[in-house]
């Protein structure tokens, strides 16, 4: 944390106006964007830039450690402050949240059972006791699709950390190192990247067997090569900056450097990515479940309902309907918070 | 032998007015003659008649789409999948046909027969005049090729190995007179003759190799012939020209009317029901029955709909009674019966009116028992059954037995709605239904394994020894009756289907097959899940449509209204 702070007044003192960014942040003006985010970054890492590279040398350690922490949060606040006055940010976390809510505790939100058959109420029409309706076996569809939220963030989650993981290490490997490991990673990359993502998936899920995991497995592989490219390009930018050098004249070792310097001022497009790329996951894990790679019945991811409801896609239409109206919000609203998170950056 | 498999618009275009009450009219007269599951071919040629479209027109294309074509094999003598089945009903003639009013054999290339007391020889007069499409005559000789032919096939001809099992040679007696001999019984052969598997095709066609015939290099003496044949992609049929000899069942006794057939496979049913409300199909041939919903579409479209239920084995499921196995406990089985609501799982899964599933065999089969009465739905005497059997309910809804769960699995290749309403009716006794979705490379390495406690499997044929092909552990390898029974049971099994080849007279038959279901039943072998229907639709413009015995398609009488 120190060296982080430490590196952040080493990075680019200049470019830091701390004075016109907080009045801009405070004005809170909403067009200009460029405005609040650049308040934001300067709300963030301005005050460390005097007192900050002290606390490495001089002040007790548990006293700078709560003094940065307070700052952080404090400039955590400034930049949150404008984005929650974006009504379709607002609308997306909030949306995301009861998502992940709802497929943490289902049970909360609806007291019918996901696999409880009433063959006497099959294919019913949305209506006040069951909100989306039923399907061809009477189950309640509200209820089946919170409980195959759950699936569903479970599966994605997974994908998404698995490529998080993966991608770092490469990204940072190849770029920091250079030469013929870079060329090595990156030609393997390429190569993922020619593949069609999921067709790759496909065989993979058919090579590993039906299931969350091994669908996690196939949709990591897929979005990897997107994180592994990204942190590389970050880590080509950030290795060339004065402080890394100056860690290294500084008698750092290698992996210091890399663990403690590049890596943690290279993940913030990472981090924009991985949002970006949960609604990629979400899609491709619903597509995996759609062509019957799921978990088996009568759990059902998203993508597992949809499919099941084609077949009454004229005569009860909301059985694909709902679930995919569902699928495309979620995806929708991840990358609207990507976006906008995105700008925020800049 | 395959297992099940599931997969699934509007328009009407009068112009004047006087053409739409034509249109109603004809359409109102064809309902009324053969709406409602009419059988035979002369109730099809009935209703041509009787309509007030008049004649029959010559000409035009029939055009009709299958599901799909997974066996990937045309030749009749090689394929068990139904749909291709009904495709060669129309290519390659048989000695006999049967009757799917009466169940009754009668003459088609053969005029007469006889057969002897213990049923191992049967001895065939052929008829006159009839040629295959290369040119050759049907003769004694060309019945002696084909039926060598078909036993050549071994293994490769799934239906064949039953239909010809004993079979000991084929002699000429002279150009018109054939003899069929077999070492031991086959009171079943007769039907077996009016069957596809047993059609007789040209004495060329057996010169090539059986995987030329699968794709298509057949030739046959039926009122169509094959031009070409992509497996799963497309067939087209040509009317064969100069065709005189269809079996007594046939209402036109001479050339068909279409001039041809083109078949199609799409995989989607609402893609198939759009196909055909829309006009781009005249016929839809799923296997599994349209939907309730989908048949209101159909007709409201102006079309109509045609039930029958396939003959032969139900949609069954199989238990796998070895080793440690639940099953193996007779009482656990008999708990799985009265676990089983089958009206409600037919009103649910089909619709009200669907037939329910009342034996191991389908409603359509000659000789079918009724055993719903050991079938009924009794969850409070499951439970007692699954008490006395020492399987107690736990806390968590399910029955555990010396901390072992009461778990099931159940292989299938789909997750179909049915499979998971079974899982939740046996889930209201604490049976835990586990659903084992594997891909269809997978599914006969599992299953031949016995990795599994209970397996679905049906199979098509007008007669009660079909089951003998998926539970007569002498006469068949198949893992249904490899797992289903230990070897005391297996031996009585045997014993029933011996006698039922063995007993010609057909009342003394019927006993024996209600005596085989009985057993069945009582022991445990087979779960009956669902009959099978046969559902298609069809548009206004299709006429004298037939079904055969076996509730394939037969297009001698159908015509096209312009």
């Amino acid at each position: 944390m120190p060296d982080n702070l430490a590196s952040a007044d080493l990075m680019a003192p200049d470019l830091l106006d701390p004075p016109a960014g907080r009045a801009a942040g405070a004005s809170g003006d909403a067009p200009a964007a460029g405005d609040v985010t650049e308040a934001g970054e300067a709300a963030a890492h301005g005050p460390s830039s005097a007192p900050g590279g002290e606390s490495e040398a001089g002040e007790p350690w548990a006293d700078g450690r709560w003094a940065a922490w307070r700052r952080r949060w404090h400039g955590a606040a400034a930049t949150l402050t404008p984005l929650l006055r974006r009504p379709g940010f607002v609308l997306a976390v909030l949306f995301v949240a009861f998502v992940i809510l709802s497929g943490l505790v289902p049970s909360w939100f609806s007291s019918y059972s996901p696999s409880a058959t009433s063959p006497t109420d099959k294919l019913r029409g949305p209506s006040t006791s069951h909100l989306f309706g039923t399907d061809e076996l009477g189950r309640d569809l509200f209820s089946r699709i919170l409980h195959g939220s759950t699936l569903t963030i479970k599966a994605t989650s997974g994908a998404v950390l698995i490529a998080v993981v993966a991608g770092l290490a490469i990204g940072v490997i190849a770029g920091f190192f250079g030469g013929w490991v870079d060329v090595l990673l990156m030609r393997i990359v390429d190569v993922l990247l020619a593949i069609p993502i999921l067709l790759m998936a496909l065989t993979i899920v058919t090579a590993l067997g039906f299931g969350l995991l091994p669908m996690a497995i196939a949709v990591s592989v897929g979005i990897t090569p997107g994180f592994a490219r990204t942190t590389r390009a970050e880590v080509l930018r950030v290795r060339e900056q004065a402080y890394v050098e100056a860690a290294r004249t500084g008698g750092a070792s290698w992996s210091r450097v890399m663990l403690r310097h590049v890596l943690p001022n290279s993940w913030g497009p990472v981090a924009v990515l991985t949002v970006l790329d949960f609604g990629a996951a979400v899609l491709l894990i619903s597509a995996l479940s759609f062509l019957g790679f799921g978990t088996p019945p009568p759990a059902a991811e998203w993508g597992t309902l949809i499919s099941n409801g084609r077949n009454y896609l004229v005569t009860s239409p909301w059985l694909s309907l709902l679930p995919g109206l569902f699928v495309g919000l979620v995806v929708f609203s991840l990358n609207h918070i990507a976006r906008t998170l995105e700008e925020a950056q800049r | 032998m395959s297992t099940s498999t599931r997969h699934r618009s509007r328009s009407l275009g009068g112009r004047r007015r006087l053409a739409t009450a034509a249109v109603a009219a004809m359409t109102a007269a064809i309902l009324a003659a053969c709406g409602s599951g009419s059988g035979g071919g002369a109730a099809a040629g009935d209703s041509a008649d009787g309509s007030s479209a008049g004649k029959p027109v010559p000409g035009g294309r029939l055009k009709i789409a299958f599901w799909n074509d997974l066996q990937a094999c045309i030749d009749p003598n090689q394929v068990y999948w139904i749909e291709s089945r009904s495709l060669d009903r129309n290519i390659a003639d048989s000695l006999t046909d049967q009757d799917p009013k009466t169940g009754k054999i009668v003459p088609w290339l053969a005029t007469s027969w006889t057969v002897n007391a213990d049923a191992t020889e049967y001895t065939f007069k052929l008829r006159d005049g009839v040629t295959f499409s290369d040119g050759t005559k049907l003769d004694a000789n060309a019945v002696k090729t084909a039926y060598d032919g078909t036993v050549a096939l071994g293994p490769r001809s799934t239906l064949g190995v039953t239909y010809l099992a004993g079979y000991k040679a084929t002699t000429v007696v002279d150009p018109s007179t054939v003899k069929v001999e077999f070492s031991t019984p086959n009171a079943a052969f007769l039907q077996a003759t009016s069957t596809t598997t047993l059609a007789v095709l040209s004495p060329a066609t057996y010169k090539e190799t059986p995987e030329a015939r699968c794709a298509g290099k057949i030739v046959g003496s039926g009122a169509f012939t094959l031009d070409s044949y992509s497996a799963a992609k497309s067939a087209k049929l040509t009317r064969r020209a100069g065709y005189a000899w269809p079996s007594s069942l046939v209402a036109n006794k001479g050339e068909a009317y279409l001039a041809g057939i083109d078949v199609s496979y799409i995989a989607e049913d609402s893609v198939r029901v759009g196909s055909l409300t829309n006009g781009t199909l005249d016929i839809a041939w799923p296997r599994q029955p349209i939907s309730s919903a989908d048949q209101d579409v159909i007709k409201a479209s102006g079309g109509r709909i045609e039930t029958r239920a396939l003959p032969g084995i139900s949609t069954n499921l199989y238990p796998n009674v070895t080793g440690d196995r639940p099953l193996g406990d007779l009482a656990v089985r008999r708990a799985l019966y009265k676990a089983l609501d089958l009206p409600s799982y037919t009103k649910t899964i089909f619709w009200d009116g669907y037939p329910v599933a009342k034996s191991p065999l389908t409603s359509t089969t000659p000789y079918v028992a009724d055993e719903s009465a050991k079938l009924a739905h009794d969850p409070a005497g499951a439970a007692k059954l699954l008490d006395g059997a020492g399987w107690t309910l736990g806390s968590d809804g399910y029955r555990h037995k010396d901390g072992r769960k009461l778990t099931l699995v159940a292989l299938t290749q789909a997750g179909t709605p049915g499979d998971q309403l079974v899982q939740d009716q046996l889930k209201k006794v604490g049976i835990d239904y586990q659903i084992k979705v594997v891909t269809a490379s997978q599914f006969t390495p599992t299953a031949a394994k016995g990795d599994y406690d209970l397996v679905p499997g049906y199979l098509t044929r007008a007669d009660p020894s079909v089951l003998g092909s998926l539970l007569n552990a002498a006469g068949s390898t198949f893992y249904t009756a490899k797992f289903s029974q230990d070897a005391a049971t297996a031996a009585k099994v045997s014993d029933l289907f011996g006698k039922g080849l063995s007993t010609v007279n057909a009342e003394a038959r019927g006993g024996v097959y209600q005596q085989l279901q009985d057993y069945l039943i009582d022991n445990g072998l087979v779960f009956p899940i669902a009959d099978r229907v046969q559902v298609i639709g069809l548009t206004k413009k299709v006429h004298g449509f037939a079904w055969t015995s076996e509730s394939f398609l037969r297009a001698n009488d159908l015509w096209l209204s312009k």
